[in-house]
């Protein structure tokens, strides 16, 4: 096996985040022999949105796999190589067709380890471009995270930064339990970060902040993150002192840091591209709610999609904006 | 057409392969199959008959939820157990392998012990009885989901030949998975991969109460195996003999990277379950013909015929039998509970906080 020092990718100043991710997959290749990937035109295509770019050349087909167009295949396939001791990369091409192949995530998968009694397990990792913004209409802009995150045994990361994907990507890669990756399409080329040199992680389950204020706090993660950060800087210019945190990852999710930093500040807006019922940001909420009542100044907030099919021409009314964002904190500065 | 020593059977056959119902082949069998082979046959499936007997009764007593008897399948489930190698091969069974995972080598304390819900179960009792799994020989856990093991057992070959392991998947289902998309899912992508498994239908003909007719309107599941690239098999499954030199070949071809479909035929004794009445869409004239061709009863008639059966040989396994099930009962009863802790642990590797915190509601420190 190739050693580390071989595989080092020289990282010009600002890499984009799909960049990041080929990235991941490439040091992660080169480090253990039992990663491999598989999915949908992955081969000498290099995916739709290339991230496996270059892999078929380097790897060749053993391990960078094209499959037949069928998401049950890819990933069941995927669990039981993961069962028996390889480390697969699943690609699924768009979120929304996750849903062919739902049985083998949320009966087989999910539950291998638990059903099992231990014995076997799936180190696997399902990536898949999600959420909107890219004019792709109901079945290539939906964010299906809640699916996910309502059924036991899958961990569930969504980030939103070229250093956290691929820092997360190689999390996800070495550990132990089946790994949903959800990956912000439409910042893909949109946001860039240097990358350092040496091999790095970002830990499962824990959130970070992007901006400090004692305010208000705005919660978010993967594509909304964008226009949660363009809210902060305009309160910022405000005098309103916003925090914006970046949960990254959903399960497990970061309580302590949010509990924290909400409880410190007393008013906090949650922004998700989700539908409104059930989003992940529910969840947040009622958590808020049970444990920090009396720290509230304001009740949660949450900005996002609406409860109604994708839609394609008045996608942007349906995404959280800018304004809907302010207008809400507006709501919990005002109450 | 029948050569000296060896039977090559042929894929696509008009009929199913029979050696116990074919004079030309039953002839050969005599010296294909050792007096040690044809006893080690009958025990094994006398003994898996004992133990789906027992099963019922323990249903019946209330010790366990649910029973998905096996009767009628013993032939293709022991001869396929018995021509995988224990270390080599793998197993992807579905809920009505029983018989098949017992003769691999399961204990009857683990499968006892799963079936009960006990301590004992190396699956720390979560799934349903009937699901019994044990990675120590290669088990792939079953799952109710119908189809869904397949997938993942042409994942696990896809892994043996990539780690250049030895071996093959045997991955087994009903008649009814074969409509399920995963079936086809996993057929169409062990045909492009030409990974070493072998998939093996035990056609009963009823998907719980629904008849094949209504499944399929394919003049055989054997022949499906064509729109896949891969050769498909007729045998008759209720006999032990076919069933087994069948499984010899397919694993010789699963091996060299030529996946196959087996269609073996059989017949259902029970219901689908101990929560159907089979009496409701059969009848009792057609339960009795397939009775007639009860797979212990056709190689007991064989080895009567051979002068390798008598009924105190009968007697002595069934004595011991009984006495090893009475203990591994006993063992079962005397087990500790469940412990509480399972409900939380094995969801992830390691207990997540939410996790932990949910467990306080029950008042466990974990």
């Amino acid at each position: 096996m190739s050693t580390m020092t071989q595989n080092v990718i020289d990282s010009p100043k600002s890499q984009s985040l799909i960049a990041a991710i080929t990235q991941a997959l490439d040091e992660e290749m080169t480090r253990d022999e039992h990663v491999i990937i598989l999915g949908e035109d992955v081969g000498n295509r290099g995916g739709v949105f290339l991230a496996t770019d270059g892999l078929y050349a380097k790897y060749g087909e053993t391990r960078v796999i094209d499959t037949p167009l069928n998401e049950a295949a890819i990933l069941g396939a995927a669990l039981g190589m993961a069962v028996n001791g390889l480390r697969p990369v699943a690609e699924i091409q768009f979120a929304d067709y996750i849903f062919p192949g739902i049985d083998q995530l949320f009966s087989q998968a999910a539950k291998m380890r638990y059903r099992s009694g231990g014995q076997f397990y799936a180190p696997m990792v399902v990536r898949m471009p999600a959420g909107g913004g890219v004019k792709g209409g109901h079945h290539h802009s939906q964010s299906p995270e809640s699916h996910f995150v309502h059924t036991a045994g899958l961990k569930v990361l969504y980030p939103s930064t070229p250093y956290d994907a691929k820092g997360l990507l190689k999390s996800a890669i070495r550990d132990d339990d089946p790994v949903i990756f959800m990956e912000p399409k439409r910042l893909y080329r949109a946001v860039k970060n240097s990358l350092p040199l040496e091999d790095y992680t970002v830990p499962i389950g824990k959130a970070i902040s992007r901006q400090q204020g004692d305010d208000v706090v705005i919660i978010s993660y993967g594509g909304s993150m964008q226009e949660s950060l363009k809210a902060g800087e305009a309160l910022k210019a405000q005098q309103i002192s916003t925090e914006v945190i970046d949960l990254r990852s959903l399960m497990p999710w970061d309580k302590e840091t949010v509990l924290s930093a909400v409880a410190r500040v007393g008013r906090v807006v949650l922004v998700s591209e989700a539908p409104k019922s059930l989003n992940f940001m529910s969840e947040v909420s009622a958590s808020i709610c049970e444990d920090i009542l009396d720290s509230l100044e304001a009740p949660p907030l949450r900005v996002t999609g609406f409860d109604t099919p994708y839609p394609y021409a008045l996608e942007s009314s349906y995404m959280p904006s800018v304004n809907r964002i302010l207008q809400a904190v507006q709501k919990v500065l005002d109450y | 057409m029948v050569q000296d020593k060896k039977l090559h059977i042929e894929a696509f056959s008009q009929e199913a392969f029979s050696v116990l119902a074919d004079a030309r082949h039953l002839k050969q069998a005599d010296t294909l199959f050792s007096e040690h082979q044809l006893k080690a046959f009958y025990a094994k499936m006398f003994a898996a008959r004992l133990l789906n007997e027992r099963w019922l009764k323990l249903q019946r007593m209330g010790k366990s939820s649910f029973v998905a008897e096996f009767r009628g399948h013993e032939g293709i489930q022991i001869a396929a157990a018995l021509a995988l190698r224990s270390g080599l091969d793998w197993l992807a069974p579905y809920y009505r392998d029983t018989g098949m995972v017992y003769a691999f080598g399961m204990t009857a304390e683990e499968i006892f012990g799963q079936f009960m819900g006990s301590s004992l179960d190396p699956n720390k009792a979560r799934q349903m009885p009937c699901h019994p799994s044990v990675k120590r020989l290669n088990i792939f856990t079953p799952i109710s989901a119908i189809a869904a093991h397949l997938p993942p057992a042409v994942g696990i070959a896809m892994s043996l030949r990539y780690k250049k392991q030895a071996g093959v998947v045997l991955a087994s289902f009903g008649d009814g998975a074969t409509s399920e998309g995963d079936w086809h899912a996993a057929l169409n992508l062990a045909g492009v991969q030409k990974v070493p498994i072998i998939f093996l239908c035990q056609n009963n003909r009823y998907a719980i109460s629904v008849p094949l007719h209504k499944q399929t309107a394919s003049s055989s599941i054997a022949i499906k195996a064509q729109s896949y690239g891969i050769n498909g098999y007729h045998v008759d499954g209720m006999d032990i003999l076919a069933s087994y030199l069948l499984m010899q070949q397919a694993i010789e071809e699963a091996e060299a990277g030529q996946p196959v479909l087996i269609e073996a035929v059989v017949d259902r004794f029970g219901s689908h379950s101990s929560a159907d009445d089979d009496l409701r869409y059969r009848t009792k004239e057609e339960k009795g013909w397939w009775l007639e061709r009860d797979p212990l009863l056709r190689l007991k008639n064989y080895l009567k015929r051979r002068n390798y059966w008598n009924e105190t040989w009968e007697g002595q396994l069934k004595e011991q039998l009984e006495t090893e099930l009475s203990k591994t009962l006993k063992n079962i009863e005397a087990a500790p509970p469940v412990p509480k802790a399972w409900l939380f642990e094995d969801v992830f590797a390691d207990l997540s906080p939410h996790l932990r915190e949910q467990a306080q509601e029950l008042g466990l420190k974990l």
